[in-house]
């Protein structure tokens, strides 16, 4: 017994010590954006001699905080129903269709899903360019359909199989069309695996870093991250202001996490099993 | 992804229900055109567009000179290829660094998740919160992480380093070269490890527990059963882990671009930074970048089918 309490405290100190590792950067970002340049350099564990939110507003203007907020919300909100619309009509369809020609369009979807985003950005930023669709936060989130519905596909088409074909039939013999059946009675079904589908490409849209990089020219449209990586560049000694800019942007992120944090690990493990 | 094969084989169907019977073929065939149309067109749209073509462009134009900004090109077959193995230093260099990134990666990772997990999973009452706090750094975006890392390495250490006993933090963590690597895969591991550890979980917790019991009362060590009863249990999702981590390694790029840029000089570059060094800044070689990029996407298709076709073996039903 005295062997196992022993184990139990090694066990719970590692973990504690993993946990500090985990969050003393976030810990001294917090503390640090509070503080004047001086005050960092002085003693950069110390806690702020006072709550300065100066460093915020500045770097709220620094980084255009509202606007870039609401392009990155433009371009994620705009990829991720197309992803969700377009990967769960396809992965329906190309699960409830048999033959070689529906086989075929699924291994073309699905051969891709290994190839790096380097592969493929020098022709897609020329394709971009040719469309006009660079430069814009919509444009933007056009791409992420195409570069995301792959996956989509894969999870639905997965997902349709465990659906018993019998509520269609019904639902067809009651007169419903096709398209009907699909918004009436399927989509809501596939509720799960769209959650989980929505969870992953919202995580990747939002953080996304080199497509945005390649698509937004103009310093209007950026996304926070665009925006946070322009402001680094141009003042990467101004940490207060710097580090103010990072929590601020991180904290919908943090709060997002909080409060779905049961859905964003289950679509994790869930989207890793399937995929 | 793994399994695809699985899926789409084996499913039984009856063909035709009785309501479309009657129906003349030729208007039938126009039907099901019309209907496959309706719903994969979306997704084919976007999908030719935007990656199926740009991929299609890619292994076009790694075959010719194309520097974008001239009309023309020429059709130069594999001495792109040739050029970039052969005569391009930075290029092996990066290859070089982004495996030993992959190596480092794909071990301390996979073995710290699992790790955590597996103590995670012997917690009884503090295992949300750490479940929390692990993976917490992951709702973060790469580009956050590498500039949270990079107050750290460059005035929170070297502040600590003061400190007597702490003196072996006073390093040039990101502007020598030898240590920045290190300085790389922490903020890179930082990350990461609470993902992979998430998937652990929900594959330690698919375990049945009467097997470890048994185990157990065969008079198993805690070890033992760890090795010989959990692991074998959950090696598919080893084979995800590792799947997912060697994949993501081998494309890393905003990570370095923003915590060292690659530098000192070319010394941190990774193969992802090369490709866009050569395709957008200042060079604009992209029938030359796409050779390169061609190059990556070989390195990544055969690595992943051999540790696949490794791990598939080893895994087990229960």
């Amino acid at each position: 017994m005295k062997k196992k309490t022993l184990l139990s405290f090694a066990n719970f100190t590692l973990l504690l010590l993993f946990a500090v590792f985990a969050l003393f950067p976030i810990y001294m970002a917090v503390i640090n954006s509070f503080k004047t340049q001086k005050e960092i350099f002085n003693n950069v564990l110390a806690l702020p001699s006072s709550l300065r939110f100066d460093n915020y507003l500045e770097a709220m203007s620094q980084i255009n905080f509202f606007n870039s907020m609401w392009n990155t919300v433009v371009v994620t909100f705009v990829g991720m129903t197309g992803i969700i619309v377009c990967g769960a009509l396809a992965g329906y369809k190309l699960a409830r269709t048999k033959g070689k020609i529906s086989t075929l369009f699924f291994l073309l979807f699905i051969a891709s899903m290994l190839m790096p985003f380097h592969s493929i950005m020098i022709t897609l930023t020329q394709i971009a360019k040719g469309l006009s669709v660079q430069g814009s936060t919509v444009g933007l989130g056009l791409i992420y359909i195409g570069l995301g519905v792959n996956m989509a596909i894969f999870l639905c088409h997965g997902f349709v199989k465990t659906i018993p074909k019998e509520l269609e039939e019904s639902a067809k013999i009651d007169g419903c069309s096709e398209l009907q059946t699909f918004v009436k009675i399927i989509f809501p079904l596939l509720r799960p695996i769209l959650i989980t589908i929505a969870i992953l490409n919202l995580l990747w849209l939002w953080n996304d870093f080199l497509l945005p990089l390649l698509m937004l020219t103009n310093v209007n449209d950026y996304t926070l991250i665009l925006s946070i990586n322009m402001f680094f560049g141009e003042y990467n000694n101004d940490w207060p202001s710097i580090l103010a800019s990072l929590v601020i942007t991180a904290v919908p992120v943090i709060v997002f996490y909080m409060v779905f944090q049961k859905f964003i690990m289950k679509g994790i493990a869930e989207g890793a099993v399937k995929g | 992804m793994l399994s695809a094969k699985k899926q789409t084989a084996g499913v039984k169907r009856k063909w035709y229900l009785p309501i479309t019977i009657h129906r003349r073929p030729a208007e039938k065939k126009y039907k099901s055109f019309l209907s496959m149309l309706l719903f994969l067109g979306p997704a084919l749209l976007f999908y030719s567009v935007f990656l199926l073509i740009p991929a299609i462009g890619g292994g076009y134009y790694s075959m010719t000179d194309w520097n974008g900004l001239a009309r023309t090109h020429d059709f130069v077959g594999i001495n792109n290829y040739i050029q970039a193995l052969r005569d391009d230093p930075d290029f092996i260099h990066s290859i070089g660094f982004t495996l030993k990134y992959a190596v480092v990666i794909l071990v301390v990772q996979n073995i710290a998740a699992l790790g955590l997990a597996v103590m995670i999973e012997e917690r009884a009452k503090s295992k949300t919160f750490f479940r929390t706090v692990f993976f917490m750094p992951n709702m973060l975006s790469l580009i956050i992480t590498a500039f949270m890392w990079s107050f750290i390495f460059t005035t929170v250490l070297p502040q600590l380093s003061e400190w007597a006993f702490l003196t072996f933090l006073d390093q040039s963590w990101t502007s020598d070269p030898k240590i920045s690597f290190y300085s790389i895969a922490i903020a890179s591991l930082w990350r990461g490890i609470g993902y992979m550890m998430i998937i652990y979980i929900a594959a330690l917790q698919g375990v049945p527990k009467h097997l470890k019991e048994a185990a157990i009362i065969d008079g198993a060590s805690p070890f033992q059963t760890l090795l010989y009863v959990t692991l074998p249990m959950i090696m598919h999702a080893v084979t995800i882990c590792l799947f997912m981590t060697l994949n993501d390694a081998f494309r890393v790029f905003d990570l370095v671009y923003a915590l060292t840029g690659g530098g000192p000089g070319r010394s941190t570059q990774v193969i992802a930074l090369n490709i866009y060094e050569e395709a957008f800044s200042g060079n604009y070689r992209y029938g030359y970048a796409s050779a390169k990029a061609m190059i990556l996407f070989i390195i990544v298709l055969v690595i992943t089918m051999i540790q696949v076709s490794i791990m598939k073996k080893r895994e087990v039903e229960s």
